[in-house]
């Protein structure tokens, strides 16, 4: 053997090891770095690209039914980097950090003309209605609690939680746009200049108290992710599971909203325009354990049975709750629901309308809930103001019937006409229909 | 080895007699036995092209994969990176192939100086050697902003505010480089380009120009009739070093890979700056005061010094030996430039 082939052989023999060694490595990849765990590769119809997001999520849930994982992805709506194995690069660049339907980024998760940020006439504008709704303006309270102390004569709103401007004045009421309260809270009365310190934070686009019971996100999730009392992940997936606050309940979008959500804001103290402040109730139990007409009312509240044994969603219609696309003053200038809405009147019965075609976005609402049967040719009760209520249909022999949102289950809907009630069809607060039929506490 | 007499030379357009292939006129006829020492050369000349050669193939195939789009740039390199099957390893090579072409081209630089190559003849070719060196910053450079992650956000902001600040040309040469008012959209098309093309096939031309260089003036500079090896014997060795270069490159990949962060937000940079290690000197400088003077003319004068060296500084003839007594004025400069460099790097690299 030459030199030269000894050579050869000993280089060739060092590139061989190399080689060796490269394969040993491709075989854990890039992965390596990451345990013994091979990652999962998830490739969208949505958007073709690989995703390795369920190598680390894997026990996570699917989001809806209406955006199947395998159809959109993780990536489509959160962000992030689809490939990356570690979980600081992964999540660099997560919309809204763990909740992109956040109002900073909801346009980019959620928008899009075919998506949440499509037009009005095919109810697809869901983005827009929640920005410009009451719950993330705060334009009702603050323009009441300015006219309170002499800031303004009349209940019209002036001032929002942030500035903001509606393009599109669809109802009577709707205003153009909305000045932020902050910046000229200095020239306000002092209770004014109080409310804008203290309350501001109550609206959809700011953080929840972090204290168990006020547990929500922000943005879209702020209803549609249920979260609970102590606001802890208990879903299947292991990287978020903790006692860590701040997470919804599970992976989850609903549209099946329970009452318990709504109560993360709603009906839990009282705003004193004395001290201007919050006041939490103290007849709730400290563990989140309260019976339904506990949550809902406060010892002296008065209430129907109706009024107590359904979800808020079985009655506030969609249009109320998000609002109608529109600027208000008001929660009266969206609220249209009346006892007489699903009740009717001594001469008259509700007011009702056919769901007409396959592409009635109240069909296409109903359909997201499991309970419902509605079908085309059904005949569903709507409000004053044209909201749908789905979930009240009149039935063959002209009686009407309300089901359950949340539970499926079915209730007759007693009418007025005919039933010797002698309400006075001009005065539809509750207040009014509670003088008869108003129920003891159980 | 034993030396080998050269092959007596073939008369041109005799019928039957062996003619040198096109792969054997890439190489001299013969090389003096003492300056193809490994001692002399260190094979730098020869692994920079390797190195070369190693970085505008593996190049060529990211090419495949690489989209130059603000918004896909990062993302197509994590799909290289993780996904492709070998990519990680395609990107690695490339990578550490770059780095240690700065790192031979440097030193081959240093050791021409040193030993007085750049004489007799062959001050045109320090010129080329010159400017493939400075193409090979550019070049590592724009690859390593064309990662586009979060990493490399001020080394890009800083480098290419710095072009800014040229005399005369800054803005339009920002410009050229940027695409635009601030780094942006088009920046990464730009650096792609640049990579790609404006950087790369000059750097690709300068190459083949300085080895014809070399191989006309007969392969490694010599003063003396002493004995010769057949061009046989460099290929051997040229192929031995090839062996182990890749070996190394293989090596490096497998225990460390260029880093990869999530996208760059050109808006909001992260609060660390970090410059590439090729770049640590001029950072380095940049923090001594006027970054026109530190950043732009002290790094030009560098260059023009170095340029000039055979042309107005250096008068010596002696050739084929490290450190030669007439060049004691070159040796002192370059040797004070590697010193200082090297320091200034260092330092930046211990912040």
């Amino acid at each position: 053997m030459t030199a030269w082939s000894r050579s050869l052989f000993v280089a060739a023999l060092v590139l061989l090891g190399a080689v060796a060694l490269v394969g040993v490595r491709g075989q854990a990849s890039a992965f390596s770095a990451y345990g013994s765990r091979t990652p999962v590769a998830l490739v969208p119809s949505l958007t073709g690209q690989p995703e390795y997001c369920l190598t680390c999520h894997g026990g996570i849930e699917e989001i809806s039914a209406a955006h199947p994982t395998d159809v959109f992805g993780c990536v489509r709506c959160h962000g992030g980097q689809p490939l990356a194995l570690d979980a600081e690069t992964a999540h660099a660049g997560l919309r809204g950090g763990r909740n992109p339907s956040d109002f900073a980024v909801v346009e980019v998760s959620c928008g899009g003309e075919d998506c949440h940020g499509g037009p009005a006439d095919q109810a697809l504008d869901h983005i827009h209605r929640s920005e410009v709704s009451l719950q993330s303006t705060y334009a009702g309270p603050i323009a009441a609690v300015r006219q309170a102390f002499g800031a303004q004569n009349n209940k019209r709103a002036h001032y929002a939680i942030a500035a903001i401007e509606d393009r599109q004045i669809t109802s009577e009421t709707g205003l153009p746009f909305l000045e932020a309260l902050l910046p000229v809270a200095a020239s306000e009365p002092p209770q004014v200049r109080m409310l804008a310190e203290r309350c501001l934070a109550c609206h959809l686009g700011g953080p929840a108290v972090d204290q168990p019971g006020y547990q929500r996100l922000t943005g879209c999730a702020a209803c549609h992710a249920v979260t609970n009392w102590q606001g802890t992940y208990t879903g299947g997936d292991e990287t978020i599971a903790g006692e860590e606050s701040g997470h919804a309940a599970i992976h989850r979008l609903t549209t099946v909203i329970p009452y318990t959500q709504c109560d993360t804001c709603h009906n839990r103290g009282n705003y004193s325009l004395v001290d201007m402040s919050f006041h939490a109730r103290t007849d709730l139990p400290a563990d989140g354990n309260a019976s339904r007409l506990q949550a809902y009312y406060q010892p002296i509240a008065r209430f129907t049975a109706c009024e107590y044994q359904l979800d808020c969603i079985d009655c506030h219609p969609s249009g109320e709750v998000m609002g109608d696309g529109d600027l208000h003053s008001q929660m009266d200038e969206v609220r249209a629901l009346e006892c007489r809405t699903c009740h009717g009147t001594p001469t008259q019965g509700p007011q009702t309308r056919e769901i007409a075609k396959p592409d009635d976005p109240a069909l296409r609402q109903a359909r997201l809930n499991p309970a419902s049967d509605l079908q085309v040719g059904d005949t569903v009760v709507v409000t004053a103001r044209g909201d749908t209520l789905w979930n009240v249909r009149r039935l063959l022999g002209g009686t009407f019937q309300l089901t359950a949102k949340g539970t499926g289950k079915t209730y007759a809907v007693p009418q007025v006409t005919g039933s010797g009630c002698e309400q006075d069809p001009a005065n539809q607060a509750s207040s009014a229909c509670h003088e008869c039929h108003a129920v003891d506490r159980p | 080895m034993t030396a080998e007499r050269p092959p007596a030379a073939t008369t041109p357009g005799v019928r039957g007699a062996k003619r040198p292939s096109f792969f054997e006129h890439l190489h001299p006829p013969s090389i003096p036995e003492a300056q193809a020492r490994f001692r002399y050369t260190l094979g730098l000349g020869g692994l920079s092209v390797f190195f070369l050669v190693m970085t505008a193939v593996t190049g060529a195939l990211l090419l495949f994969y690489y989209e130059p789009s603000s918004a896909r740039a990062n993302a197509s390199v994590q799909l290289l990176q993780y996904h492709v099957p070998f990519g990680w390893l395609v990107r690695g090579v490339h990578f550490w192939s770059a780095q240690a072409l700065v790192v031979t081209a440097a030193l081959h630089l240093l050791r021409v100086a040193l030993t007085g190559g750049f004489r007799s003849g062959r001050r045109f070719n320090w010129l080329l050697g010159l400017s493939l060196f400075v193409l090979a910053l550019g070049l590592d450079f724009t690859g390593y902003g064309l990662r586009w992650d979060a990493s490399i956000g001020w080394a890009l902001l800083i480098g290419t505010n710095l072009l800014r600040l040229v005399p005369l040309a800054g803005g339009t040469l920002y410009r050229w480089l940027v695409g635009s008012a601030e780094l942006g959209e088009a920046t990464v098309l730009r650096l792609f380009g640049w990579h790609v093309f404006g950087l790369m096939l000059p750097a690709l031309g300068l190459a083949v120009w300085h080895l014809f260089r070399v191989r006309r003036d007969g392969g490694i500079a010599t003063d003396t009739a002493a004995p010769r090896l057949p061009r046989r014997e460099l290929v051997r060795r040229e192929i031995l070093a090839m062996l182990l270069a890749a070996a190394t490159l293989l090596g490096l990949t497998t225990l460390a890979g260029p880093g990869l962060a999530g996208p760059l937000e050109p808006s909001s940079l992260s609060l660390e700056a970090h410059a590439p290690w090729f770049f640590l000197a001029i950072q380095e400088l940049l923090r001594l005061g006027n970054p026109l003077w530190f950043g732009v003319i002290l790094p030009l004068a560098v260059v023009l010094l170095l340029a000039a060296i055979p042309y107005a500084i250096d008068r010596g003839a002696r050739l084929g030996r490290w450190f030669p007594r007439d060049g004691r004025l070159v040796q002192v400069i370059v040797l004070g430039l590697a010193l200082g460099i090297g320091w200034l790097t260092l330092r930046g690299a211990l912040r």
